[in-house]
């Protein structure tokens, strides 16, 4: 009996040890290996500007790991913030361009010089200006992402729509017609829009000359959401979704990606980012099979004013080297690397609009992407606010359009409540 | 059961008598010493080491302004009582006390008592049924947490769940494209019963553990007596059943409060303030709001609430623990 | 018990309709793991798998780092496990046989620590690991689970200690040995089911923990199953079946674990839980 305890407790502290050392073991020292946060997109959707930038990085460093941890959109910021907070960050961490001034104004990134990196004179405007607090550089483009109408050709086809809607009233022709045509079935959109993805909200919004938020000649921001032409395109938004849409109005657009339900012909159109393109077809988990991609088309969102496409998000991501990162100039390179012009046009061929104008046009004679590039003529960005990444994780947007499509509260009552949210979060101290 | 274990009944009814026979042991023990100390030693240093100075910079952080503008650089802006004034303060904050009281009442009710008439159900079934249903309920038992919210995320997803598709077949309603969440009692009572069923397996299972060191000649007396199930289970069960009742309930209480991966998990992690409950406000508030100083003050109020509301259960486990 | 034929049927019904209600999640995973898209995505649901595949195995398993996050939940959990019955066994005999000053605010404490919200205290806990370079460890995420484990399994194995008579005990001192070898050749055998119990329970704890280990490990490699099993969900659209794959393959080992010491977890659950 006494044998079998201090067996026991010989077990349980050996493998205490083997555990401790197993992990040691595999820790280098912290100059051999530069760490990189990157998003899953990179991983999913161009594996292959990674490879090409490791391979550059290699080269220029041949001791040096590349250790690249990928990070989900939903948890970075709680990572990244508690990292921060023990000294413990990464060498080079990807943000989305509404989160960069946040991290800016705390002062979380080390201030870099433009002309160490590639292309850094065609950057693209908007990019480089998430990149930019008070005159200083923090950060580097790494991409763009303009959203367009992806559609059924064949549905189209069958419901009698001649050609790709150019105006806002041909768009709501077209789904009227997809409707009558395909509405038997129960679980049929004839276009695509879940509650809350604020993103195509805002764009009407924006399209009506409405705007989240200004900011005042005294420096302070203010919600205009309850701005009459907010209120109007609000409207006008409702009714679009109520008809045309059976799209879940408590979810974005990315729980659950539309992907599967589109390849499973219940709906005609959704609207998403060029990234989106390949996932219809060639998701995990097995929608459709890739002739199936023969049927997809894509065109921008038509305005209500004639000649002009509805402003898109213009969305996308910065590089940047946490203040208190062990291998700066690692990062750097690693950086430089990976949005040079050979990686960024991997990027962009994924679907995506490359971080400097010299590349723009990549994807001008694909007929797939070619859409995408065209929508961002376009664009509109959120309110460059450091608070305004603290309105996006309070979700208050998405809720006040879940309280609007779902009848529970009035738009003039939700736009209310949400602006005055707004301007509080946004005007809140450092 | 096996007679390996009339130690173990001998031990139930020990408690039923006067302790006597330990006392008169433990006097010899009182002269120990440095025994005891010994003993506790390795686990109350784990403890104090990974949560002592935590809870320590926790309760510091509830006094400070602490922003990411902070975090960055270490250091605290001190606001003494702020962060708990602005607490009390806060409309929304005594909205989710009281929604997190009323869900961990109403899961633990429940929980105890489907558990309690599962355990009388497999009290009463043949060696076989017994078997099958023990087997289940351990099926459901050692699902992870993770892995259970998946699947029933999945059961309801909007487009493709099978319990809408089951809802609608059985003429209940139209659950096509249903949104569970839409509204507020019909999420609630989605989440109340996951928990619920991920907790029966352990309540049923314990308490069916203690049905069987229930005496048979007690029940068999009472029987004869005149006494019918339900008295027989209130005045012989019940009694002797208490010391599991106290333990379930205060952990069902303790658990169900804090209850956090659930809801975060079925609302894709950007549940919104109806569905919030002190542990998902009290992160929230630190991570999406990076008010950590907030978070910690809302997170210490939170445990001086559940201390309350598990009093009553906690003085019984003490007085339990420390009797013998 | 004396029942009628009609009384028992009715039970076996009722016992079979829980039985279906509560396993039927568990059920709906493994099917579903087993399903091709085309059938998990069917309009009508596929009650059986009659297209079974393997298809969804092979993508969980062949995404980046399983086989690594197997080993480190292995890793992570035996080592819970393990020191948490040494440190649980020795404090529960203190609370057990001893009266000492002190032995209240013990019992105060160790039920006061299951109190405290994990998810409060990421930060202040990752602060404290990354200042004893624990961070991005296995050891890190060990010791923490241990603190969080440790009050039951004391609790509990205090419990079956209480249940070990006095005479088993006062008779093998009279042999001679000391009374420290009393306790370990009569008391061990004996709440051998109670240590099956409480390794249960911090089996169950430590492969279900999902928050802490995510935050306190980065590297991919070094992360736990069900971290592993999270990516599967993400901001792009979730992999149903592979997903419900790689839940299965998660639940399996506490699976395992149960039916390897089931025997013993009805008489563990007996003994100890009545004592309370």
């Amino acid at each position: 009996m006494k044998a079998r305890i201090i067996a026991a407790v010989v077990l349980a502290a050996a493998l205490a040890t083997v555990a401790s050392t197993a992990t040691g073991s595999t820790k280098r020292a912290s100059a051999q290996q530069v760490v990189v946060w990157v998003m899953t997109d990179a991983q999913n959707g161009w594996p292959g500007a990674i490879a090409a930038a490791n391979a550059q990085f290699q080269q220029q460093h041949p001791g040096v790991d590349v250790n690249i941890q990928y990070q989900s959109w939903d948890t970075v910021l709680q990572k990244f913030d508690a990292a921060l907070a023990a000294n413990d960050a990464p060498d080079v961490i990807e943000l989305g361009n509404s989160q960069t001034v946040k991290y800016m104004a705390a002062g979380a990134f080390s201030s870099l010089k433009a002309k160490n990196f590639p292309n850094s004179s065609t950057w693209l405007s908007g990019l480089k200006a998430s990149c930019t607090y008070r005159g200083k550089l923090y950060c580097v483009p790494y991409y763009a992402g303009a959203r367009a109408v992806i559609y059924r050709k064949d549905m189209y086809r069958q419901a009698g729509v001649k050609s790709v809607p150019k105006t806002y009233a041909q768009f709501l022709a077209a789904n009227k017609k997809l409707k009558k045509k395909f509405g038997k079935n129960r679980n049929f959109s004839a276009f695509y829009e879940p509650g809350q993805n604020w993103y195509v909200a805002t764009t009407f919004v924006e399209d009506w000359g409405g705007h989240i938020a200004v900011q005042e000649k005294n420096g302070k921001w203010k919600g205009t959401l309850d701005s009459p032409q907010a209120v109007k395109a609000l409207t006008i938004f409702k009714s679009m979704v109520r008809k045309y849409s059976r799209a879940s109005k408590t979810q974005d657009e990315a729980h659950p990606f539309p992907s599967i339900p589109f390849a499973k012909g219940r709906m005609a159109s959704f609207i998403g980012n060029g990234w989106e393109w390949p996932y219809v077809f060639n998701p995990k988990g097995g929608a459709a099979p890739k002739s199936f991609e023969k049927k997809m088309g894509a065109y921008p969102m038509p305005s209500h004013i004639k000649g002009q496409y509805m402003p898109t998000f213009l969305g996308g991501s910065d590089l940047g080297i946490p203040i208190s990162a062990k291998n700066k100039q690692l990062g750097a390179d690693w950086i430089k690397a990976f949005t040079g012009t050979q990686s960024e046009t991997l990027i962009a061929k994924a679907g995506n609009i490359a971080n400097s104008t010299k590349l723009a046009n990549v994807n001008a004679h694909n007929p797939s992407l070619a859409p995408f590039a065209k929508a961002a003529k376009y664009s509109w960005f959120v309110p460059m606010s450091p608070n305004w990444t603290n309105v996006e994780n309070s979700h208050l947007l998405k809720q006040m359009l879940t309280a609007i499509l779902t009848n529970r509260k009035s738009v003039q009552a939700a736009t209310k409540s949400a602006s005055k949210q707004i301007t509080q979060i946004l005007n809140a101290s450092q | 059961m096996s007679s390996r274990f009339s130690g173990s009944a001998a031990a139930v009814t020990e408690t039923a008598l006067p302790a006597r026979r330990l006392r008169r042991s433990l006097g010899s023990r009182l002269a120990s010493g440095a025994a005891p100390y010994l003993l506790i030693l390795p686990a109350c240093a784990v403890i104090g080491a990974v949560l002592g100075y935590p809870l320590f910079f926790m309760g510091r952080l509830s006094l400070q302004h602490y922003g990411l503008f902070q975090l960055i650089r270490h250091k605290g802006e001190w606001i003494g009582t702020r962060n708990y004034s602005h607490i009390l303060h806060d409309g929304l904050f005594w909205h989710v006390v009281f929604r997190t009281l009323a869900f961990t009442a109403a899961a633990v009710s429940l929980t105890m008592v489907a558990g309690t008439l599962f355990a009388l159900l497999l009290a009463q079934l043949g060696s076989k049924m017994r078997l099958l249903l023990t087997a289940g309920l351990i099926f459901v038992w050692a699902m992870p947490v993770v892995v259970a919210v998946a699947v029933w995320s999945w059961m309801t997803d909007f487009e493709f769940g099978v319990g809408n598709w089951l809802l609608t077949e059985l003429h209940i309603g139209n659950f096509n494209h249903h949104d569970w969440f839409a509204n507020t009692w019909s999420g609630w009572a989605i989440i109340t019963l996951l928990v619920v069923w991920g907790a029966i397996p352990f309540v049923a299972l314990m308490v069916y553990a203690g049905l069987t060191q229930v005496p048979q000649e007690l029940v068999e007396a009472a029987t004869s007596d005149g006494a019918n199930p339900w008295q027989v289970f209130r005045d012989v069960t019940l009694p002797l059943l208490k010391p599991i009742f106290v333990i379930l309930t205060s952990l069902s209480i303790i658990w169900d409060f804090q209850v956090f991966n659930q809801i975060w998990i079925l609302l894709s992690g950007q549940p919104p303030p109806q569905y919030f409950t002190m542990s998902i406000y009290a992160f929230t508030t630190s991570f999406q709001q990076s008010e950590y100083g907030l978070g910690s003050a809302i997170a210490l109020v939170m445990v001086a609430i559940l201390l309350v509301v598990s009093f009553v259960y906690i003085r019984q486990m003490v007085k339990i623990g420390d009797a013998e | 018990m004396r029942t009628g034929r009609a009384r028992g049927i009715a039970l076996n019904a009722v016992a079979l309709l829980v039985f279906a209600v509560m396993v039927f999640p568990v059920y709906w995973m493994v099917s579903t793991a087993f399903k091709p898209g085309r059938d998990i995505f069917a309009d009508t649901p596929v009650w059986f798998p009659i297209h079974a595949t393997l298809s969804n195995f092979g993508d969980a398993i062949h995404r980046p780092h399983f086989w690594a996050d197997v080993k480190n939940s292995l890793i992570i959990v035996s080592v819970v496990v393990a020191m948490s019955l040494v440190l649980a066994f020795l404090a529960a005999l203190a609370l057990a046989k001893f009266r000492f000053y002190g032995r209240k605010a013990f019992i105060i404490l160790i039920i006061g620590v299951q109190m405290i919200p994990l998810n409060a205290l990421i930060i202040p806990i990752y602060l404290v690991l990354s200042k004893a370079h624990q961070v991005d460890k296995l050891s890190g995420v060990i010791v923490t689970y241990l603190t969080f484990v440790l009050p039951f399994t004391i609790w509990t194995l205090r419990g079956f200690m209480l249940g070990i008579p006095r005479d088993l005990e006062e008779a093998s001192q009279v042999d001679g040995t000391t009374r420290f070898g009393a306790f370990l050749r009569i008391l061990l055998p004996l709440i051998g089911p109670g240590l099956v119990a409480t390794s249960i329970f911090a089996f169950i704890q430590a492969w279900n923990e999902y928050i802490m280990a995510y935050v306190l490990l980065h590297d991919p490699s070094k992360q736990t199953l069900t971290v592993w099993l999270a990516s599967f969900t993400g901001d792009r659209g979730t992999a149903w079946g592979p997903l419900m794959a790689g839940a299965t393959l998660t639940a399996l080992p506490v699976v395992i674990f149960f039916v390897a010491v089931q025997r013993k977890i009805a008489f563990g659950l007996t003994a100890g839980a009545v004592r309370g």
